[in-house]
């Protein structure tokens, strides 16, 4: 056996510690990396090019490969070519956005446009307080391609630029709007005589009758916990006013205690406690669980607009796709039932030592014209934060019911960004307490000290930058 | 002569200390450098902050949840593992019926060491995936399984429950790895001598016995190769942690690799990171300093 | 009577272990042929019933797999950066650990340190210093920049190994050859390294399985324009396994596993004698 005994490895590894100790004298290439030769090109600004696009630039395109695909970013980018036809578009697409690009974020010469989606992308509050954006106001001041005589910035949605903004500036262009609420079976619902509830009185009585019918009434994305907490957060502004969303946002102390959300959470798990959750939910993850749904196996899911492309391959052909506002969780609720929460997710951005930036906002403007917006929700069967882009394009029943469900929330929906904000905030801390919560492990007052915990660190945390909004 | 014997070392010891210089010696060196600063991976710009991030490590209780994990790791692997494969290993090669051959192994021993060693070709990312499956609490085989014969109650959302998932992982990893020992204790065995086992058989040894005091004793120094070789694999544990269940349900399946890769990719807290993989080196490094001197008494006392 | 006492004893505890032989080959074959039998499933099989067999053998998961998700192409990359890099790690790990093993000089035991103590560190820790190294030297999203990477990476269990085993060849051999004016080269290349087959084929087993598993550094390095028809297998299955979470398609996952994991199945039934007595020997000298 000689030295390849335990003693050798140990010997061995002692001994190359101590040299590894040793200082390290060494120049540093990796943090040393691209210095300040970000020259942007650049060109006359006028009305047909208001960002001063210089129409022999090459563009390069980094497209997050998910749910959307990269189809829709190849037709953006042919009517970018058809504008400037000299120009040079690389396009490349991964889904794992952050390994590929973080280095050259480094190395200083990142891509000019970036889809910075996905569980894989570049975390926010680095890129914003690294100054690695470029601030979009450009873009959004520059006149709309083909909505005449209003600037870009008038032709989106309302709230849709909150999402992307820090600290006043916007330094991500959210595009796809994206709706979040509770699905249901329309055609299921009908053949069986149930309505969809508009109290949470009204929701528990259904549970029981559809526990009875030998369905299970709810399921959730049981390894993505905070699916749930979209709800729970829903249902708690409706009852109290969107100010306790404010309040979480900016990190503001017990802003998690307010009475409101302890509420709402002791009624959400009333579906855990009473049995209403499909057995074995807490193990599935999105894709397990929704498929389950869309089997009839439960009745209810809380998910954003994604989910009916999420789950094109897996849907019967009868079944009716809608998506409905939390149930009011009192009649003295101070918003209406249907108010709901809309949001623009799937943000692009535009690096801040990009070579050729205006080209990167010139394809945003694109996209944010009727005819690009129009384009991306045939190709996705998704909304985008233009307003009225959809208008003439033919949509499947789950975005039909999305769309209806948006008019009639109308200027009450409400949103929150502490996930963009703080990713960290939801993806783990508020998850391991709804996990917790639906699990029957904690009771809902335990529910909202963990989530008070959470972002108590996060605010004691001098190395996460901290950002406000009004 | 002596010319040639440094033209000789030089000449083949100079082309794979360049290589290993210039792609893992000079990476890992800035690593303790950039451990020093605040850098978040993003631009160029830092700061030096001292041992900032060292002092913010000893208060990181996540860093303690997953180093927690690793520690259970390290013992119950190599165990398990061993275990289990000195008892198949013994099995395949004095398991069967003394007959006048005298000692041989059980019937199909070639088969079953074939089978034993699937896993151990396959490359994480398809075990990592597969399991992932096989866990799945109402499509996953382990479940259909369990409801099949009619224990339902024993049928659980294995990687949903913080209890159960870290436990999970944890059987993949001997899953995956007891193959590959089966099949070097069984060659190890194969050169003690038969007469031994026979002689013992005679003297109305049980087989437990048998194993216990011949087998072990004999294989003493392959077990330690099995040993360290485990260990390493239980320090890292990151790619299959991360691929079953990303640490969870709540972290409770954490791990100090999973953590580190966390802070730098998510996070992009890249000083930070490259703080606890600092700190991480020189924890090997004092468990493996600390068994040595414990070894090194060992082998005094004896 | 002296063959009947052990028997008798021995015969439940040969029932008992036989279980367990017999429970430990289910365990390790069957989520292998549960997984082969789902890539012939469509999606709503897959979910609804984990243990029935499909309706029909749907080789068109197979065919998508192979083509959308180009499991092919990056089988046949992988084939071409393992094999490169084997071979190199094999050269020069060989040539180092031999010096190291057998010459005496200043340093040698701070350099087979310094080798050895790379089996400490997590890679991923140097991830970014390695993509600029990569990157200035113009070998980003090139095969032969993977190769040399993999190959660095590997040296350290392979110097550690082969040292080991160069120190247990007998220097009686080695000396007789120097006196029959043997050079240091034709020693080491016509006498030595015949010499230590056994270890290099294990060792070389053993690289061959990690490079073949190799996950996080192909990510890093290989990327940027035109990168992914440079992929190695193990990105394009994780692409998949990512896409799946985005798309759902649980039947293209399976056929891709199932793509993956048959070749180097049959390869291993085929030469399993080779690689059992392979791995193994370089342990047991």
């Amino acid at each position: 056996m000689n030295t390849l005994t335990r003693r050798g490895v140990l010997q061995t590894a002692a001994a190359a510690g101590l040299l590894a100790t040793a200082p390290a004298a060494l120049s540093a290439c990796a943090m040393g990396g691209g210095d300040g030769d970000t020259k942007t090109e650049q060109d006359d600004k006028t009305n047909v090019n208001p960002l001063g696009v210089k129409d022999d630039a090459p563009l390069e395109v980094v497209i997050f490969n998910g749910g959307f695909g990269e189809d829709y970013a190849k037709a953006h980018e042919a009517m970018y070519k058809e504008k400037y036809p000299k120009a040079e578009i690389k396009h490349s697409a991964t889904a794992e956005i952050s390994k590929t690009l973080q280095p050259r974020f480094v190395d200083g010469s990142p891509p000019d446009f970036i889809n910075n989606s996905g569980a894989a992308q570049i975390d926010f509050n680095g890129l914003v307080s690294q100054n690695a954006l470029t601030d979009l106001a450009p873009l959004l001041d520059a006149p709309s391609l083909d909505v005449p005589g209003k600037k870009v910035r008038d032709t989106l949605l309302p709230g849709s630029l909150l999402p992307g903004t820090y600290n006043g500036k916007v330094f991500s262009l959210n595009y796809a709007y994206t709706a979040y609420g509770i699905w249901y079976d329309e055609k299921l619902l009908a053949d069986k005589g149930w309505q969809y509830p508009k109290t949470w009185d009204e929701m528990i009585a259904l549970c029981k009758t559809i526990k009875a019918a030998g369905l299970a009434p709810w399921t959730y994305q049981g390894k993505h916990p905070r699916y749930m907490s979209w709800p729970i957060l829903s249902a708690a502004a409706k009852l109290a006013g969107p100010e306790i969303l404010l309040a979480i946002d900016n990190l503001e102390p017990n802003a998690w205690k307010h009475e409101a959300i302890k509420t709402a959470a002791d009624a959400y798990s009333q579906l855990a406690v009473d049995g209403f959750i499909l057995p074995g939910s807490e193990g599935l993850d999105h894709i397990q669980s929704q498929t389950e749904w869309s089997l009839g196996k439960a009745v209810f899911i809380s998910c954003g607009s994604w989910l009916e492309s999420e789950q094109k391959k897996v849907t019967p052909p009868a079944f009716r796709m809608a998506i409905a506002p939390t149930p009011s969780l009192t009649s003295g609720d101070k918003l209406p039932f249907a108010a709901l929460r809309g949001t623009a997710g799937e943000p692009y951005i535009v690096p801040a030592k990009a070579k050729n930036a205006n080209g990167g906002m010139e394809l945003m403007r694109i996209m944010l014209s009727k005819k690009g917006a129009s384009d991306f929700t045939k190709k996705t069967s998704s909304l985008t934060c233009v307003a009225g882009a959809e208008e003439g394009v033919e949509l499947p029943p789950g975005l039909t019911s999305v769309t209806k469900a948006l008019k009639a929330s109308g200027d009450k929906g409400f949103n929150w960004v502490y996930n963009s904000f703080y990713r960290k905030l939801e993806r783990n801390l508020v998850d391991a307490a709804c996990g917790d919560l639906f699990t029957k492990r904690i009771n809902a007052q335990q529910f909202v000290d963990a989530c008070q915990k959470g972002a108590d660190e996060i605010a004691k945390d001098t190395s996460i930058t901290k950002y406000k909004r009004s | 002569m002596r010319h040639g014997r440094r033209l000789f070392v030089f000449t083949f010891l100079v082309p794979p200390l360049a290589l290993y210089a210039v792609f893992v010696l000079s990476p890992y060196l800035q690593a303790f450098q950039i451990s020093l600063t605040n850098w978040r991976g993003l631009s160029p710009t830092y700061e030096y902050v001292g041992p900032e991030n060292f002092t913010r490590l000893l208060h990181d209780h996540y860093v303690w949840n997953a180093l927690k994990n690793n520690a259970i790791i390290l013992v119950a692997l190599p165990i398990i593992t061993i275990v289990l494969a000195l008892f198949f290993a013994s099995m395949l090669s004095v398991g069967g019926q003394s007959g006048k051959a005298g000692v041989r192994g059980v019937r199909g021993a070639a088969f079953y060491r074939i089978v034993y060693f699937f896993p151990q070709v396959l490359s994480v990312a398809i075990i990592g995936v597969l399991w992932k499956e096989v866990y799945a609490p109402r499509s996953g085989m382990l479940n259909g399984f369990l409801r099949g014969i009619g224990l339902d109650g024993l049928a659980k959302p294995w990687l949903g429950d913080p209890d159960l998932a870290f436990w999970c992982v944890l059987a993949v990893m001997v899953w995956s790895n007891v193959g590959f020992y089966v099949v070097l204790f069984n060659a190890a065995m194969q050169s003690i001598p038969r007469e031994i086992y026979e002689a013992a058989l005679l003297d109305g040894a049980e087989r437990g016995e048998t194993l216990r005091k011949i087998t072990v004793p004999l294989l003493w120094d392959t077990i330690q190769v099995a040993w360290v070789y485990l260990a390493i694999l239980a320090i890292d544990a990151f790619a299959i942690v991360q691929i079953i269940t990303e640490g969870g349900p709540g972290n409770s399946s954490d791990v100090i690799g999973l953590r580190l890769y966390g802070d730098a990719m998510n996070e992009s807290k890249f000083g930070y990171a490259s703080a606890i993989g600092v700190a991480m080196f020189f924890l090997t490094l004092s468990i493996a300093v600390v068994s040595l001197r414990m070894t090194r008494r060992d082998r005094i006392e004896l | 009577m002296r063959r009947r006492a052990p028997r008798g004893r021995f015969g439940v505890v040969n029932a008992f272990s036989h279980t367990f032989l017999v429970g430990w080959a289910v365990l390790t074959t069957f989520p292998l042929v549960w997984a082969l039998v789902s890539s012939f499933k469509d999606d709503r099989e897959i979910l609804t019933s984990a243990w029935s067999l499909p309706a029909k053998l749907r080789f068109d998961n197979w065919v998508r797999a192979w083509t959308e998700a180009n499991i092919g192409r990056y089988f046949l990359n992988t084939a071409v950066v393992v094999s490169g890099a084997l071979v190199l790690t094999m050269l020069l790990g060989a040539m180092a650990a031999y010096v190291l093993a057998r010459y005496t000089f200043k340093f040698s035991r701070t350099i087979y340190f310094v080798f050895v103590g790379g089996m400490m560190f997590p890679v991923f820790l140097a991830l970014v210093p390695l993509f600029f190294v990569v990157k200035n030297l113009g070998l980003l999203s090139t095969h032969l920049g993977l190769i040399l990477v993999y190959t660095a990476y590997s040296l350290p269990f392979t110097v550690f190994f082969l040292t080991a085993f160069f120190r247990t060849l007998p220097s009686e051999v080695a000396e007789a050859a120097m006196v029959d004016g043997c050079s240091h080269w034709g020693l080491f290349f016509r006498i030595m390294l015949p010499m230590a087959r056994p270890g290099l084929i294990s060792v070389g087993i053993f690289n061959l399985l990690g490079h073949w598993n190799q996950y996080v550094l192909p990510i890093v390095l290989m990327q940027g324009q035109g990168a992914e028809r440079k992929w190695v297998l193990t990105q394009g299955l994780t692409a998949l396994t990512i896409n799946q979470g985005y798309a759902g398609d649980y039947s293209a996952l399976f056929a891709g596993m199932a793509i993956a994991m048959l070749p180097v199945l049959i390869l291993y039934l085929v030469f399993q004698r080779q690689v059992q007595s392979g791995l193994t020997a370089g342990h047991l000298k």
